[in-house]
Formats: structure tokens, C-alpha cells, sequence
């Protein structure tokens, strides 16, 4: 802070930094703290059958003495029943399956458009971004219409001969990772294009000219340049396909055990409001924990090259 | 520097018997309906410090891409020592490139740099770290081995992209304005110590520059390009006081330009007349018809005060003084002889200044030999 304005803190300038310094943290506390704090309320309170449907967590029991009543029972029941730590397991997977998919198909596309000639860039990213133009509901709908059984897919590939009976992909895990790599595929794509127009192409020419081929030259050089690009892809998409109820309760099946549908089945069916706020913080901590590591491990990326 | 007034007491492009290491033949690349580089044929010698020189656009960094693999001429053959390699890949070519934006792989450590191309080639561990060793202690960058790029002064960087260039022992090394990234000094010390360099390993090195003084000053032979053609080859010393044409002799160093034309032959001096009076007495062996137009070229340090000035002699000039360039150990001094034309002189300060005579408004009489300067044709 060698700052020349160091010397003279005028009452402005000390009031226009509490605002700076204060608005952001205000609004993580009122939009971001509150409600996990309140979430947190609701997980430790006991499930009543009741308008809302937990009891309290602390009332007066007489003058001057305050009951805290800490119900742990939603976290034993998610640590007892095997139906939770399935749920958990299989979003990971398919989180997991779904952002390497993602990778396998957003780096060629992102690699194609950075490389494409400057004036197709952009409408290239327009076609990548156009379908956020439609409501994500429809389009997942749609997806319906092409994976049932007497879909246009089904029925594509009884034209072409390749099979003879229907394909059962609707209501299936597949089904489900289909829906999940297609609705975020942008997310993997968008920070790559970023992070590989910024790669210097004499990088490349520099590759070549001490003897690397063009396949080798893109392992030992673009690769390894884009990994941040990769980093943030993959969190871009991870994060939020763990969570994902939408695409599993439209396109999966009964059998597609994934947190965000048990989450909704315990929150709106069974009306076990403390149940569901433990599942959402618990898959918050599962969220939040590789989150810190990625952080870290980009950031000890950055600080090696700027 | 034994080795080095060996090399140059031998110029191997005076002898006719001399086999070119590196043969552009009448290559031309087009970008669109653009000629990069223009019908351009050359033949360097092995263990030449080789210079392109000319003003950005001239093409000059397309030749020098052209020769490591990185564009495909439009037409032409280039040869490598014998072997035909216009078709061959960059990645295939014995030949290596310094950037002129270094280019260094930013996620690797100066070692890790340095023995990139070795890798490639697949050499073998152990000789890989002697490789490796060999040139850091050689461009003398052998504790920044563990540094990362960007934690290393433009000094460095170009000592590090020399000897990633130079690790896998290229027959040919190609330049790419390999001192335009540093500042004034260091580039002055650098010129030095890349001679030195190129004399002790005694590769055949290419550069391309736009600075005529480092393509003098580092340069067996230069080629002055210009709009994608090469307009002179020649050592530094003929360059500089045997232009072939007023663009060369205009693009290297100062030079004064009188236009006239040929009156007179007398063995092989010339008599040239000028719209400023007097006829002009000057060297010129190459043929030229009387009454053809012509320019004489003198540098300004070649102009001196005349002693004697005579009213009828050749090369004498008179005019008034009009600018002083004080440079220290040299005064430029503009001298208007006609009210279209001025002279620059150059007069080394052997008097302090303040001891001088020379001012402002003073006329002066200036004279110099038929030996001093060029009849151009054009």
C-alpha cells in the first residue's frame, strides 16, 4: 500500500472505502450466509407435522430460561440409510461421468473455434451460446420427443437399418447423460475458447521448429497451457450436474437415485423439511471442499506463469 | 579470433569454386495478390553471420520463415547443404529459429526449455543433460535452470531462446530480429558476444533486422531487401561505400545526393555536371554513356574543410553553415550550397568546441576526393 494518497485519509475517501469494502461482504451475508444459516436452523430442527413443518429451535420454558433443542436425527437418518450415501455416490459419478464428456467434446470445439479465422469466431460462439436462448425447460423437453421410443432417434436409426427394435434410452441413466452433457457443453466450451485464443501461436511454430509433430506439439504445449481453461470448465459444469433435479426427474428413471430428486422428494413429498435441508448442506460440504482444492491448485497454477 | 580473421580472409563468395551451404533459388511467396517475397535467389556460405536488412514489410521475415519450414513458397526451391528441403516440415528440417518474441514455453523451466527440441529427437538421457549442460554453460545461464520464464529479465530470455535454438545443433540458425527486444545498451554489448558466439560454434547463422547499424556491425555479408526483392548483397564495408542505387545508399548511414549527368570520361573517373555549378570529379569502373543521368553519392564524413578553395576546381564546394548537430565526439554540420540543396559534413571534434571557428551563418568551403563517393545510375 505505497499508495501517494496514503498520508491523507479524509473522511470521504475512509467512508467511499467502508462502502467498497462493505456492500460485497453485505451482500454475501444477507444472500449467501443468512440462508445457509437458516438452512442449517431447519436441518437441526425436529420434523412436526405442522405450518411449517419443524418445531422451533429454541423457545422460553419459563422466565428467564432459553431451550435450545439440537436435533441431529436428519444426519444419523442420512448416515444410516444406504439410500443417501447411493444417491450421493451415483450424482458424483454422473456429475463426474458428464463433466469428463464434456471435456472430450467442448475441447475440440473450443480448440476449432479459437483456431477458426477471426471473422467465423464469433458467429461460431453465437451457435455455442444460441440455445440459452430457448427456456431450459423446453429443451429438455424436447429431448423427450427425440430420445422415447417412438422418437425421432429411434426412428432415425430403424431408417438407417442400424438396429431392428427400438432403443430404450428414455427414462434411463443414459438418457440422463445425455441431457446433462448437452445442457452444459456451453459452460465447458466458453472458458476453453477463452483460455486457447489467448495461447500465442509461435508457441506452436517454436514446437515445430525443434522437432515436435503437430499431435505432440499440441500434448506438450497447448495441453498443458490450457489448463486453467480446463479447471474452470470442468468446475463450471461439475458443480451444478451434481446438484441437477430437472434433467434426472424428466429423463431418468425410477432407478436414477441422484440428490437433487431426493432432495425434492423429502422438501415437497414427504414434507421432512429438516431431512432436506441436512442432504442440501451435506452435498454443499461434498461441493465445497473439491471447490477449495481446485482454487488452490489454479492458484498455484497462476503463480507459476502469469 | 583466430578462427574469425580466417574466415573472413577466406570469403568464400569471392571464390567462384566455393559450394553455397544455403541456396534460395528464385523463390517467391505471395500472400493473396501481396508479393512477400518477390523472384528472390541467394547463396550463403557455411559459417556466414548472414544479414536481412530492410524496413518492416520488405519480406524479410517471410524469406527467414520461408527457410525454417513455417510458410511454403509460392515457387522456388531452397537448399540446405546440398539437399533439397522445400518440401520438408519445419519439424523435419536441420535448421532451428530464434523468435524475436523469444517464444519460450512458459510452463517449463529453463532446462526443461532448452532440452524440448532434444527430446524430440529422442536423444538419450545422459546426453541429453550433458546437451543441456553444455549450453547453458555455454550462453553462461546455468543457475537460472530451475527459473520459469517469466521470472527471468529480457537479457535472459534471449539467452535462453538462443540456446533452446541452438541445443540440438542446427546446420543453420535463423534470427528473427534477435536483439529488437532489448534496450539500447544491452543490445550494444549483445552484438559483440553474439559474434563471438556464432565465430566459436561456427554455425552458419541467418538474421533479419531493420537496424542497420546491428546488421553492420555483426555481418559477414547483408542483403538490403526492399518490397520483397533483394536490392544489394554485400560485406558491411561494400554496402556502406559501394551502394549499387540511391535506396541503399540512403538506408544505410547518411549520404549526401547530387543529381547530374555524365560529361566527361577520363580512364575510370567520370566528370559529372550539377545543376550547382562546377562539374564533379568522381571514381566510377563501371560503364556509363555520356550525357546519362546520373546521382553521386558522398557520406558526410567523407566531406572535409577545404584549405584552398578555388573558384574553378572540381569537388570544391562553397555555402553558408545552418545547422550544428554537437554529438560529442562528432559535429554534424548542414551546409546550404544552393537554395534547393544542402551538404552534410561530419567533422570529428579533435578541438573542443568552445575552441572551434565553425558557427552558425559562417560560410564555408568543403571539398572531397574523386575516391570519396559513388556515381549511381539511378
Amino acid at each position: 500500500m505505497a499508495s501517494p494518497f496514503q498520508n491523507r485519509p479524509r473522511p470521504t475517501r475512509r467512508a467511499s472505502r467502508l462502502l467498497n469494502i462493505g456492500v460485497p461482504y453485505l451482500w454475501l451475508g444477507l444472500f449467501l450466509l443468512l440462508p445457509v444459516a437458516i438452512v442449517l436452523q431447519i436441518s437441526l430442527a425436529e420434523p412436526t407435522a405442522a405450518q411449517p413443518p419443524y418445531a422451533a429451535l429454541w423457545q422460553w420454558v419459563e422466565e428467564g430460561v432459553l431451550q435450545i433443542r439440537l436435533d441431529f436425527q436428519s444426519y444419523r437418518l442420512l448416515w444410516s440409510d444406504s439410500l443417501y450415501l447411493a444417491s450421493f455416490l451415483n450424482s458424483l459419478q454422473v456429475a463426474l461421468v458428464c463433466t469428463l464428456l464434456c471435456l472430450l467434446l467442448g475441447y475440440p470445439m473450443a480448440y476449432a473455434i479459437a483456431t477458426a479465422p477471426e471473422r467465423w469466431r464469433l458467429p461460431l460462439l453465437m451457435l455455442i451460446v444460441l440455445p440459452f436462448w430457448t427456456s431450459f425447460l423446453i429443451r429438455v423437453y424436447a429431448w423427450i420427443g427425440i430420445l422415447k421410443t417412438n422418437g425421432f432417434l429411434n426412428n432415425f436409426l430403424l431408417w438407417l437399418g442400424v438396429i431392428d427394435e427400438p432403443l430404450a434410452i428414455l427414462y434411463t441413466q443414459t438418457a440422463v447423460y445425455i441431457g446433462i452433457v448437452y445442457s452444459y457443453l456451453p459452460f465447458m466450451i466458453l472458458p476453453l475458447y477463452a483460455n486457447l485464443t489467448r495461447l500465442d501461436p509461435t508457441l506452436l511454430e517454436a514446437a515445430a521448429d525443434l522437432g515436435c509433430r503437430p499431435l505432440r506439439a499440441f500434448l506438450r504445449v497447448t495441453l498443458p497451457l490450457s489448463r486453467a481453461g480446463i479447471v474452470a470448465g470442468s468446475m463450471l459444469v461439475f458443480i451444478p450436474a451434481v446438484g441437477e433435479f430437472v434433467i434426472p426427474d424428466l429423463l431418468g428413471g425410477p432407478q436414477t437415485l441422484m440428490v437433487g430428486r431426493m432432495l425434492w422428494t423429502e422438501f415437497f413429498s414427504n414434507m421432512d423439511w429438516p431431512l432436506a435441508a441436512a442432504l442440501a448442506l451435506v452435498l454443499l460440504g461434498l461441493l465445497v471442499v473439491p471447490f477449495v482444492l481446485m482454487q488452490r491448485w489454479q492458484q498455484g497454477a497462476l503463480e507459476d506463469r502469469p | 579470433m583466430a578462427i574469425a580473421i580466417d574466415r573472413r580472409s577466406l570469403e568464400p563468395w569471392q571464390d567462384p569454386k566455393a559450394q553455397p551451404y544455403v541456396r534460395i533459388e528464385r523463390v517467391t511467396k505471395k500472400f493473396g495478390d501481396v508479393y512477400a517475397v518477390d523472384d528472390v535467389s541467394l547463396s550463403i556460405f557455411q559459417g556466414e553471420f548472414f544479414s536481412l536488412l530492410g524496413s518492416s514489410g520488405c519480406g524479410k521475415t517471410t524469406l527467414l520463415r520461408i527457410l525454417a519450414g513455417l510458410e511454403y513458397p509460392s515457387s522456388g526451391r531452397i537448399f540446405i547443404d546440398g539437399a533439397d528441403v522445400t518440401d520438408l516440415p519445419p519439424y523435419n528440417r536441420p535448421v532451428n529459429m530464434m523468435f524475436q518474441s523469444y517464444a519460450l514455453f512458459p510452463h517449463m523451466t529453463v532446462e526443461q526449455n532448452v532440452e524440448f527440441g532434444l527430446k524430440q529427437e529422442r536423444m538419450p538421457r545422459r546426453e541429453r543433460a550433458e546437451r543441456v549442460a553444455e549450453m547453458l554453460d555455454l550462453l553462461k545461464i546455468g543457475e537460472l535452470r530451475r527459473r520459469r520464464p517469466d521470472q527471468l529479465s529480457g537479457g535472459q530470455r534471449q539467452r535462453v531462446a538462443l540456446a533452446r535454438s541452438l541445443a540440438k545443433h542446427p546446420k543453420l540458425l535463423l534470427l528473427d530480429e534477435p536483439l529488437g527486444a532489448l534496450d539500447k545498451r544491452l543490445r550494444e554489448n549483445t552484438q559483440f558476444e553474439l559474434v563471438n558466439l556464432q565465430e566459436r560454434i561456427g554455425t552458419t547463422f541467418i538474421t533479419v533486422t531493420h537496424d542497420q547499424e546491428e546488421a553492420m556491425t555483426m555481418s559477414t555479408r547483408l542483403a538490403v531487401m526492399d518490397a520483397g526483392q533483394i536490392v544489394q548483397v554485400d560485406t558491411p564495408t561494400g554496402i556502406y561505400e559501394y551502394p549499387n542505387c540511391r535506396f541503399v545508399a540512403r538506408f544505410i548511414g547518411s549520404v549526401n545526393l547530387f543529381e547530374g549527368k555524365v560529361v566527361e570520361r577520363d580512364g575510370d573517373e567520370v566528370l559529372v555536371e550539377t545543376p550547382l555549378g562546377r562539374p564533379m570529379r568522381m571514381r566510377c569502373p563501371q560503364p556509363l554513356a555520356l550525357g546519362s543521368p546520373v546521382t553521386v553519392a558522398v557520406r558526410p564524413e567523407k566531406v572535409r574543410l577545404c584549405a584552398a578553395f578555388r573558384e574553378e576546381a572540381v569537388n570544391q564546394i562553397r555555402g553558408l553553415v545552418e545547422d550544428i548537430a554537437y554529438l560529442g565526439d562528432v559535429s554534424i554540420y548542414h551546409v546550404r550550397v544552393s537554395p534547393g540543396q544542402i551538404v552534410e559534413m561530419t567533422l570529428a571534434n579533435i578541438q573542443p568546441r568552445t575552441e572551434q571557428a565553425l558557427t552558425w551563418g559562417q560560410e564555408v568551403a568543403m571539398e572531397w576526393s574523386p575516391t570519396s563517393g559513388v556515381v549511381l545510375a539511378d
